[in-house]
Order: C-alpha cells, then sequence, then structure tokens
C-alpha cells in the first residue's frame, strides 16, 4: 500500500529537481509540431540509464505529460495540433486565439491539463490492479465500436453541412488506408509510387492540413495573424480559475473519459480528446459555441489528453502492455533497468512503483508554474514577431518536424500536398476536421472490424460477435445517444418553448 | 432587389458540387483499385468506404439542386493569390531539393524566400540587418537542436558530402 515513505521518497531534491527538468523539456518539445511526446521521451532515454529506477521513471513521466500539455500551444496559437493530443484542442483554442483570447486558452489549457494529469495519477494510485481488467475486456470489436463512436464527432465539426462533413471523414477514412495494409499486407491505393508505401503518417497529415491553411492565409494579407489587445493582462489566471471552477464537471467528466481511453492500449490521447470534446459538446447548453471559441471545448480535451497519461500507466505496470505509445518506451526502459511490470510489481516492487506515482503527481503540480510561464512566454512571441519573420519560422518548423517523423523527405512532400488539398477544400466548405478524424480512427475502425468480422465469421455468429457483447452494446448505446440526442433535445426544447407560448 | 445575402443563399454552391464530383471520381478510382486487392480483409473498408463516399457526394449535388444553399466559400478581400501560390512553391522545391542541398543550405533558402513572400513592411536599415540575422539564426539552431541533440539524420546533400 502506498505510504507516507514513499511521498517522502518522490519529493528528494533530485526527484524534484528531474520532475521539473522533465516538464519543462517535455513542454517545449510538444510545442514543436513533428514532435511528438513518444518522440519527447524516446529521445531522453538514454540518459534515464544510469539513474535509479524511480527517479528514471520519475523524469519519463514528467517528460510525458509535459509533452501532452505542450501540444496545445501550437494547437490554440497556430491551428496546429503540437502533438496528435492535441487536435481537439485546435477546435476552439485556435477560434479563441483569433479574437484576442489567445493568452486565456493557453492558462485554461494549463489548469485543465493540471486537472486532468491529477485525475489520472489518482485513478493509477488507487485504482491500477483492478482498473488494468478493463483493458483485457476491450477486444477488436469494442475497439471497432469505440472508432465509430468518435466518427460520430463529425456532425459536430461539419459546420452547416453534415453530407460536407461525411464525404470529408469517408477521404480521411481513404487516405488512413494508403499503403501496406495493417492485416493482410496487401498494398493499396500507392498507384506503384514507393513515397506512398509508408501511407499516410497522422501527425504528417495533421501538420498539413492545419498548419499549412494557416500559412498559406497568413501570406495573403499584411494583417496580424492574432487579434492583439495592448494593455498587459498577465497570465487572466482569476479568470481561467473562475471559468474552471464553473467547467469543474465537465472537467472531472473529461478526465476520467481520459483516464479510461488511456487504459485502452493504442487508443491514446487523440481519441481520449475527441470523445471528451463530443461529450463535453453534446452535454454543454452552449453547444452551438462549440468549434466557435467555447472555453470548455479546450477543457475537455486538455484534461482528457493528460488524464490518458495516468491512464496509460495502468495497464504497461500492471499488465506489462503499453496503454500509449509513449508508454511502450517507457515499458522497454523500465525492463532495461530491470524492472519486470506485471500483476506483482505493485506488491514486489512497491517502493518504485509508489514513488514514481507520487513523483507522477509531482510532475503534474510542477506543470502549473512551469506552463504558465512557458504559455505566456509563446503567446507573446507568437503575437509580437512580424510576419515575415512568423511565416518562415513556423513553415521551417512544420518541414523540419514533419521530415523528423520518419526521417523521410517524402513526408514532407505529403504534408505540403494534403495541406494545399485541405486548404482548397475548406474554401468549398469541406472542414478538415471530419477528414482528420476519418485519417486517425480508420486504422483502428478498421482493424478492429475486420479482426472482428473474422472471429465471427470463424465462430458462425457475427450478429453476437459486433451486437452481442456488454461493452458494445454500451457503446452502441452512447452512438445512439451521440447521434440523436441534439435531435431529442432541439424537439424537447421546442415544444417547451410552445408551452410556455401558449 | 434582392440583396446580396439573399441571391447567395437562393444561388447554389456550384463550387461545392465540384469538389463533389471530384470526390467520386476519386471514391471511383479507389473502388478500381480494390478490385487489384486479393485478399477480402484489404479490400472491404476501403471499398465500403468508397461507396459510401460516392452516395454522400451524389446526395450532395442532389440536395444543392433541389435545395439551393448558397457556398460556403470565404473569400478574403485584397487577399494575394501571387504570395500564396509562391509559399507553396518555394516550400516544395525546397523539399524537393533537399536531398542535393542538404537540409541546411536548402533550409537557409526556404526561409529567405518565404521571408521575402511574407513581407509588407518596408525594409529598413533595421530590418535589413535584422531579419537575415534571424533567418540564419533560427535555421541553424533548429539544425543543430534537430541533427546534433536529437539525432535526426538531417539530408547532408551532395555540397557536403
Amino acid at each position: 500500500m502506498p505510504g507516507i515513505e514513499h511521498l517522502l521518497a518522490a519529493l528528494t531534491p533530485l526527484n524534484i529537481m528531474l520532475a521539473f527538468a522533465g516538464v519543462i523539456a517535455g513542454t517545449v518539445i510538444g510545442s514543436l509540431p513533428g514532435l511528438t511526446a513518444t518522440m519527447a521521451v524516446a529521445v531522453l532515454v538514454p540518459i534515464t540509464f544510469t539513474m535509479a529506477p524511480a527517479s528514471a521513471l520519475i523524469l519519463m513521466g514528467a517528460i510525458y505529460t509535459g509533452a501532452i500539455y505542450g501540444g496545445a500551444y501550437a494547437a490554440i496559437l497556430l491551428n496546429t495540433p503540437g502533438t496528435p493530443s492535441a487536435i481537439a484542442t485546435t477546435f476552439d483554442g485556435f477560434p479563441m486565439a483569433k479574437r484576442g483570447d489567445g493568452d486565456l486558452a493557453v492558462t485554461l489549457a494549463c489548469l485543465a491539463s493540471v486537472a486532468g494529469g491529477l485525475v489520472g495519477a489518482v485513478f493509477l494510485l488507487i485504482l491500477a490492479p483492478p482498473l488494468a481488467n478493463v483493458a483485457l475486456a476491450f477486444g477488436p470489436v469494442e475497439y471497432f465500436w469505440l472508432a465509430v463512436f468518435g466518427l460520430t464527432l463529425i456532425s459536430a465539426l461539419s459546420e452547416r453541412n453534415l453530407l460536407k462533413g461525411l464525404i470529408g471523414a469517408c477521404f480521411g477514412l481513404l487516405l488512413s488506408c494508403v499503403g501496406i495494409a495493417e492485416i493482410s499486407a496487401d498494398v493499396r491505393f500507392t498507384f506503384g509510387s514507393q513515397t506512398l508505401l509508408g501511407g499516410i503518417e497522422t501527425v504528417t497529415a495533421l501538420i498539413g492540413l492545419y498548419c499549412i491553411p494557416v500559412l498559406i492565409d497568413l501570406v495573403a494579407t499584411p494583417d496580424k495573424h492574432l487579434k492583439v489587445t495592448h494593455e498587459p493582462r498577465g497570465f487572466r489566471l482569476g479568470e481561467a480559475l473562475a471559468i474552471s471552477w464553473k467547467g469543474k464537471f465537465n472537467l472531472a467528466r473529461s478526465s476520467v473519459i481520459g483516464t479510461l481511453v488511456g487504459i485502452l492500449p493504442g487508443a491514446g490521447g487523440s481519441i481520449a480528446g475527441l470523445v471528451a470534446y463530443s461529450e463535453a459538446r453534446r452535454s454543454s447548453s452552449r453547444s452551438e459555441n462549440f468549434g466557435h471559441g467555447e472555453p470548455d471545448g479546450v477543457q475537455a480535451t486538455e484534461s482528457a489528453n493528460n488524464a490518458t497519461v495516468g491512464g496509460g500507466f495502468i495497464p504497461t505496470l500492471v499488465l506489462g502492455i503499453p496503454g500509449t505509445p509513449p508508454d511502450a518506451v517507457i515499458l522497454g526502459a523500465l525492463l532495461i533497468q530491470g524492472v519486470r511490470t506485471g500483476p506483482n510489481l505493485f506488491a514486489d516492487e512497491g517502493s518504485i512503483v509508489y514513488t514514481f506515482i507520487y513523483g507522477l503527481f509531482l510532475a503534474t503540480i510542477l506543470m502549473l508554474p512551469a506552463g504558465l510561464v512557458i504559455g505566456r512566454y509563446a503567446y507573446k512571441t507568437i503575437v509580437t514577431v512580424p510576419k515575415a519573420m512568423l511565416v518562415p519560422t513556423v513553415a521551417f518548423m512544420t518541414m523540419i518536424g514533419t521530415y523528423a517523423i520518419r526521417n523521410n523527405v517524402s513526408d514532407v512532400v505529403i504534408m505540403i500536398v494534403l495541406g494545399v488539398i485541405g486548404w482548397v477544400l475548406n474554401r468549398f466548405g469541406f472542414s478538415p476536421s471530419p477528414i482528420v478524424l476519418g485519417l486517425i480512427l480508420g486504422s483502428i475502425a478498421e482493424q478492429g472490424f475486420v479482426q472482428a468480422w473474422t472471429i465471427g465469421a470463424a465462430t458462425d455468429d457475427l450478429a453476437a460477435m459486433f451486437f452481442g457483447r456488454p461493452i458494445s452494446l454500451g457503446i452502441i448505446a452512447l452512438i445512439l445517444l451521440a447521434l440523436f440526442y441534439p435531435l431529442v433535445r432541439a424537439h424537447w426544447l421546442g415544444k417547451r418553448r410552445k408551452v410556455s407560448a401558449d | 432587389m434582392p440583396t446580396e445575402s439573399v441571391t447567395k443563399q437562393t444561388s447554389r454552391d456550384v463550387p461545392g458540387m465540384v469538389v463533389a464530383v471530384v470526390f467520386i471520381l476519386v471514391a471511383a478510382f479507389a473502388l478500381w483499385d480494390t478490385t487489384n486487392m486479393a485478399d477480402a480483409d484489404s479490400y472491404v473498408f476501403p471499398g465500403a468506404v468508397a461507396i459510401a463516399m460516392i452516395v454522400f457526394s451524389i446526395a450532395l449535388i442532389v440536395w444543392n439542386l433541389v435545395f439551393p444553399s448558397g457556398g460556403n466559400g470565404e473569400a478574403m478581400p485584397g487577399a494575394s493569390t501571387a504570395r500564396r501560390i509562391a509559399l507553396v512553391a518555394v516550400m516544395l522545391i525546397s523539399t524537393a531539393l533537399m536531398p542535393y542541398l542538404g537540409f541546411l543550405v536548402s533550409g537557409l533558402a526556404a526561409f529567405a524566400a518565404i521571408m521575402l513572400v511574407a513581407m509588407y513592411d518596408p525594409w529598413t536599415r533595421y530590418r535589413t540587418i535584422v531579419y537575415p540575422l534571424v533567418c540564419v539564426g533560427v535555421v541553424l539552431g533548429f539544425y543543430t537542436i534537430f541533427a546534433k541533440v536529437l539525432l535526426v539524420p538531417l539530408p547532408v546533400g551532395l555540397l557536403f558530402e
């Protein structure tokens, strides 16, 4: 059981310093488009080899949590998710920044990330062993339905035209099929080109579809990138705290969603953010404001994606199954350290595990001052840098960041071409978000569908495979709720208005 | 006399319909490509998606013909198309030259060219001196971080081999 000795072990000067340095390094790396949390952890893993296992874990956990938060900067200020986890942060973060509330959005994101991170860590501390079983209960069909649930967000992202959103999502799903098929290894939609053999990398597509259109429009006019207010407003912490307190249920719900999605191997922060955003929008009384700079949208995404850090560690430590890609890197580092993960880890290596979990709390709390200061600096930089410096710097960052994903020049070309396609489509009312949604969820949906179909066909009971499992039915119920709740609500509100008019 | 906004509301979204036709062609091409796939596991999913894309695109066209509701295109008044094209061209050309010139040289050239494309302010003496220095500083800074710290194998190019 966790005791005070583990807390004290986590609070040594060395661990505090490692947690602080890790959060700063992670935040900076995560804020650069193209550099993901996985890369941040992977790059800094070698320096942990000489450390004590608990300190090494604290450093890696701090880098990870910092990188997930850092992705919000680029999402809010440049409309480019710094990491895939911050996709849904762009939906409301960038509109907030456009109208002059970028500083508020960055502070809100910081508070939400801290809240989400703490909730994830609490679940990890208290409920890790029982929750790890959730990961085992999820089979291919549950992943398929989870991806379909994510796709229901299209209706929210389609901005007035559902058909265009659906077409965009189909386009994204087709893009996700480019390259070598994961199950059958068939080569698909490459048209004989070796450039496309590796498929379209999600981060490459994200940078292209979100950032290049912004750059194309930035160079077209001499107008400022973001609306600038001249009076100094500081961190706007009081305002952000008031909004966060008002949205406490949203924060709590999104954090729990993030933790639970984080437990599912392979799902990750992007899915957690999208699902939490979808739920926040569905249950909000200001749902029509979502996508136009609603602070609740930023809160939902940022709390959910940071909660995946604690959530992802649950199957990693209890089952030895990495919950998210950075967890896989950390798992490798743990094995090198001689720490054997598994159901007995909490009993056999309690001093390491609980010290690490308290260290994760420490890193998450330290993210507040570090995140606020770095966020303030990032915001000031973006709004004050002249356009002739901002555009080439961002363009250069997109190129080097995209290249670094797979050390491949072709990815840079794909990124630029997708960016141009995204800009053209956006001009004609086809928003890039459904395309990205299709691209991200495509491989999960396809893999889950094909595997479930194969198992169902082998057992000669396809219907039971897709519609007979309790978790599947629960997710299907959520899908139906997400699809039809707005209609039912509109009908109910109309009826109520009619009654009050009478 | 109808106002402009009313006219827009009652006109058809022709660009949207054109894009829908392009999407139908893309989906048809994808469907044709699935015929070359041997395993059902490979073609079932993309085939179903392509068919759905065709259905949605046709529905969009029909909807526009029956219920004209105006386009969604957002024109930016006074926007420079030439600068937009120049930006994309510079990025594509510098990327294409990357394997030959190396990342550092092509990056410096791209940065400088994009800086010129995005320049709206007059070239004062301060800007003439500082901007090129910033250009070199940013490119060298990122190059050092990625190549030396993060050990990303950036293309060296024929010049430095």
